[in-house]
C-alpha cells in the first residue's frame, strides 16, 4: 500500500513538529526517515500511524484519505523503539494479541491463531521461547518479538519508530540485515525512522532526510550522500570540510574573507600532495595522523588557519610518508557549492586558493 | 584471607550491601537501638493487642461467643460489612478512572484534581462527617427537601455509607496515580495498532499491569472502611441495631462496661487487621517483584 502525507502541520505548543511536510510513499518500499532529534522524523511516523493526528494536511493510504481515522482502523503495523511488549504475557500471547482481540466475528479459531503465532514464532526464529516473558528476552529478542507482534495482524504498512536505537552495536548489524531480507521477502511497505546515517543508507530504498520539521532531500541512498540537496544534507551525511569562497564564472574560489557561497568537500575528496599537482590546490600543514582503519585520517591546518580534514587509502599513505609538521598541498576532486547561508546547490568543478 | 578473595561477584556485592566496617556501629550501641525498637512497638502494638484478645477471651470462649450471638452485634457486623461492600467497589471504579485520567491525560485543573483527592487525608474525620450533616441533615442544605420526600440519609445507612466512602476515597487512587504514570503509554498505543479497543486495552493490558498495586490499595481502603469511627459517628446517630458499625459498638459496650462483648468485637477488628497486614505485605512483596521485572526490562534494553 502507497502512504501519501499532504501539506501536514503539527505544533507541540510553541514547538512546530513538522511544517507543511508532503511526502509520498510508494507501495513496497523500505523507506529511512533520518535526521536528527527534534526534526520531526518521529512525528510523522506517528501521525501515518495515526497514534497523533495533525493540526492540518492530510494523510492517504492508496490515495483514500484515513486522516481522521484512528490507529486501531488504520491497520498498521507499528514497531516501537523500547518495544513495548505487554509485560505480562507471555511471547506466544504477545503475539497473539492482534488476532485474539478482534471482534468476535474477525477472529480466526484457536488452531488458527496457534499456527499463524508459530509461523511468525519460526520467522523470528524464537521458537523456543514462545513461553517465555518479555524480562527474559535479550533487547534483539525482544524487538523480533515486536515485529511479529506487528505482522501477526497482516498489517498494510509497517512502522518502525528507532527499531535499533536501544539495541547495542552488534544487535544492531544483525537486525539490519535481518529486516532487510524480511522486508525482500514479503515486500510489505515499511518506513522506519532513524537518526543513524549509517543505517538509513545501508538499509532504505530510498532516504527522507529531514530537519527542523521540513524534509531536506528525498533520494537513494546514492542521492542523498553523493548529490545532497542542501548544506544540512551535506553535513548530516558523512563527513565534510566547509570553506567560504565566492563563484566566478563557474569556478569556485576559496578564502577566509569570502562570504557569498559556501563549499563544501569531503574529506575523501581532498588530495594530499607533496608539490603542486598542477591543478587548484592550497597549502597547509600537517597537524594530526591516524592510521588505524581502512582509511588513514589526515588533520591539516590550512594557509589561513583554518582546520582541513583528508581521508586517504593506506596504500596512498605509504606512497607519500607523510610526517607530523610537514608543508604539503592540498588539492579538491570535487566540490559542492552553496550560497551562503542556505540556497540552490551547483557543482564547480575544482577549487582555487 | 584467602576466602574473602575468592568470593564471586554476587556475594561480594550482597557483602557490600549489608554495610561496611565504615557504617556499621559498635555491637553495644546496636542492641542498644534494637531494645529501644522492640520495646516500644511491645509497649504500643503487641501488648495491646494482648490486651484485646485477652480481655475477650477473660471467661472462656462460651462468653466470648455469646457476645456475637446478639442482636446489635450482629447488626453493627452486617451494617460494616455493607459500608465497606458499597465503599470499596465504588472507589475502585472512582481510583481507577481518577489514576488512568490523571496519568495518561494532560489537562487543565489536573494538578488541583490531585490534590482534591488526597483532601479526606487531610481533613479530621469528624469534619468529613459533618460535612454530611451540614448538607442532608435536617437543618441541611438538602435537608427540607430530603424530608419532604421522606428520604433518610443522616443518621440512616445512606450517610454512613457516604462517610466511609469520603474518608477511603484516596487510598486506591493514590496508589495507582504514579505506578500508572510510571508505565507510561506504549503499551496502550501498541494495542491500539493492534486493533484492540479502548476497553479491551484497559482491560488486557492498563489493568494486569497495575494488578498487584490495585490489589495494595484496595486492602487498605478496606481496612479503613471497616474501621473507620470519627466521620461515621457523626453521621450515624448511634441507633443500636441499625445504624452501629463494629466500631461505633464497641465504644457502646465500653461505655457501658460489658468489657468482654467490648473486646470480643474489637477482636474481630484486630484480626481484620492481622489479616490485612499479612495480605498486604504478600501483596507488597509481589509488587515489589513485578517493579524488578520491570526495572530489569528496562535496564537490559
Amino acid at each position: 500500500m502507497s502512504i501519501q502525507a499532504v501539506n501536514v502541520t503539527k505544533k507541540f505548543g510553541n514547538f512546530t513538529a513538522l511544517e507543511s511536510v508532503t511526502l509520498e510513499i510508494p507501495s513496497g518500499e523500505l523507506v529511512a526517515l533520518l535526521g536528527p532529534s527534534g526534526s520531526g522524523k518521529t512525528t510523522l511516523l506517528r501521525i501515518i500511524a495515526g497514534l497523533e493526528f495533525a493540526d492540518s494536511g492530510t494523510v492517504q493510504f492508496d490515495g483514500k484519505d484515513i486522516t481522521s481515522r484512528t490507529a486501531r482502523e488504520r491497520q498498521v503495523g507499528f514497531v516501537f523503539q523500547h518495544y513495548a511488549l505487554f509485560r505480562h504475557m507471555t511471547v506466544f500471547e504477545n503475539i497473539a494479541f492482534g488476532l485474539r482481540v478482534r471482534p468476535r466475528s474477525a477472529r480466526p479459531a484457536e488452531a488458527k491463531i496457534r499456527a499463524k503465532v508459530h509461523q511468525l514464532l519460526k520467522l523470528i526464529q524464537l521458537e523456543n521461547l514462545a513461553q517465555r516473558y518479555p524480562s527474559q528476552l535479550s533487547g534483539g529478542q525482544r524487538q523480533r518479538v515486536a515485529l511479529a507482534r506487528a505482522l501477526a495482524v497482516e498489517p498494510s504498512v509497517l512502522l518502525l519508530d528507532e527499531p535499533f536505537g536501544a539495541l547495542d552495536a552488534k544487535v544492531r548489524q544483525e537486525l539490519r540485515r535481518w529486516l532487510r531480507q524480511l522486508h525482500d521477502e514479503i515486500h510489505i511497505t515499511s518506513v522506519f525512522v532513524t537518526h543513524d546515517q549509517e543505517e538509513a543508507l545501508e538499509l532504505a530504498n530510498r532516504v527522507v532526510v529531514m530537519n527542523e520539521g521540513a524534509i531536506e532531500q528525498i533520494g537513494s541512498a546514492d542521492d542523498v550522500y553523493n548529490r545532497p540537496a542542501t548544506p544540512f544534507v551535506y553535513n548530516f551525511l558523512g563527513n565534510v570540510n566547509l570553506f567560504h569562497g565566492r563563484i566566478d564564472q563557474g569556478k569556485a574560489y576559496i578564502h577566509r574573507q569570502e562570504t557569498g557561497h559556501v563549499v563544501y568537500v569531503r574529506p575523501h575528496l581532498l588530495d594530499i600532495d607533496r608539490v603542486p599537482n598542477g591543478g587548484d590546490h592550497f597549502g597547509a600543514r600537517i597537524k594530526h595522523i591516524n592510521a588505524a582503519g581502512p582509511l588513514v585520517k589526515v588533520e591539516a591546518v590550512t594557509e589561513w588557519g583554518a582546520l582541513v580534514h583528508v581521508e586517504m587509502s593506506q596504500e596512498r599513505f605509504r606512497y607519500l610518508q607523510l610526517l607530523k609538521n610537514e608543508a604539503v598541498f592540498v588539492s579538491p576532486k570535487d566540490v559542492q557549492v552553496f550560497q551562503a547561508p542556505n540556497g540552490a546547490a551547483f557543482k564547480a568543478r575544482g577549487g582555487a586558493s | 584471607m584467602a576466602e574473602t578473595i575468592t568470593l564471586d561477584a554476587k556475594t561480594a556485592a550482597a557483602w557490600v550491601g549489608t554495610g561496611t566496617r565504615a557504617t556499621t556501629e559498635s555491637t553495644a550501641v546496636r542492641w542498644l537501638l534494637i531494645g529501644i525498637t522492640a520495646l516500644f512497638l511491645g509497649l504500643f502494638l503487641f501488648l495491646p493487642l494482648a490486651v484485646v484478645f485477652a480481655t475477650a477471651f477473660q471467661k472462656g470462649l462460651a462468653t466470648y461467643f455469646a457476645s456475637f450471638n446478639d442482636h446489635d452485634a450482629l447488626a453493627a457486623i452486617r451494617l460494616t460489612l455493607l459500608a465497606a461492600g458499597i465503599a470499596v467497589p465504588l472507589n475502585l471504579v472512582f481510583g481507577v478512572s481518577a489514576a488512568w485520567v490523571s496519568a495518561k491525560f494532560e489537562f487543565v485543573g489536573k494538578s488541583l484534581l490531585i490534590t482534591l483527592i488526597d483532601l479526606p487525608f487531610s481533613v479530621s474525620p469528624v469534619v468529613s462527617g459533618l460535612i454530611y450533616v451540614l448538607i442532608f441533615g435536617l437543618q441541611g442544605l438538602l435537608g427540607p427537601w430530603l424530608a419532604k420526600h421522606d428520604i433518610k440519609i443522616i443518621f440512616a445507612v445512606p450517610g454512613i455509607v457516604l462517610a466511609t466512602i469520603f474518608v477511603t476515597f484516596p487510598f486506591i487512587a493514590r496508589e495507582l496515580i504514579p505506578l500508572i504514570q510510571a508505565q507510561g503509554n506504549e503499551e496502550e498505543e501498541a494495542a491500539l495498532t493492534l486493533g484492540a479497543s479502548g476497553w479491551q486495552t484497559f482491560f488486557r493490558v492498563t489493568l494486569p499491569n497495575v494488578k498487584w498495586g490495585l490489589m495494595y490499595g484496595v486492602i487498605l481502603c478496606n481496612a479503613r472502611a471497616m474501621g473507620e469511627f470519627g466521620a461515621v459517628s457523626v453521621v450515624s446517630g448511634h441507633i443500636r441495631g441499625l445504624t452501629n458499625t463494629m466500631p461505633l459498638h464497641i465504644e457502646i459496650l465500653y461505655n457501658e462496661y460489658q468489657f468482654v462483648a467490648a473486646f470480643a468485637v474489637a477482636s474481630l477488628l484486630a484480626l481484620l487487621a492481622l489479616v490485612t497486614l499479612v495480605l498486604k505485605s504478600a501483596v507488597e512483596w509481589k509488587s515489589k517483584q513485578q517493579a524488578a521485572e520491570d526495572e530489569e526490562n528496562w535496564s537490559t534494553a
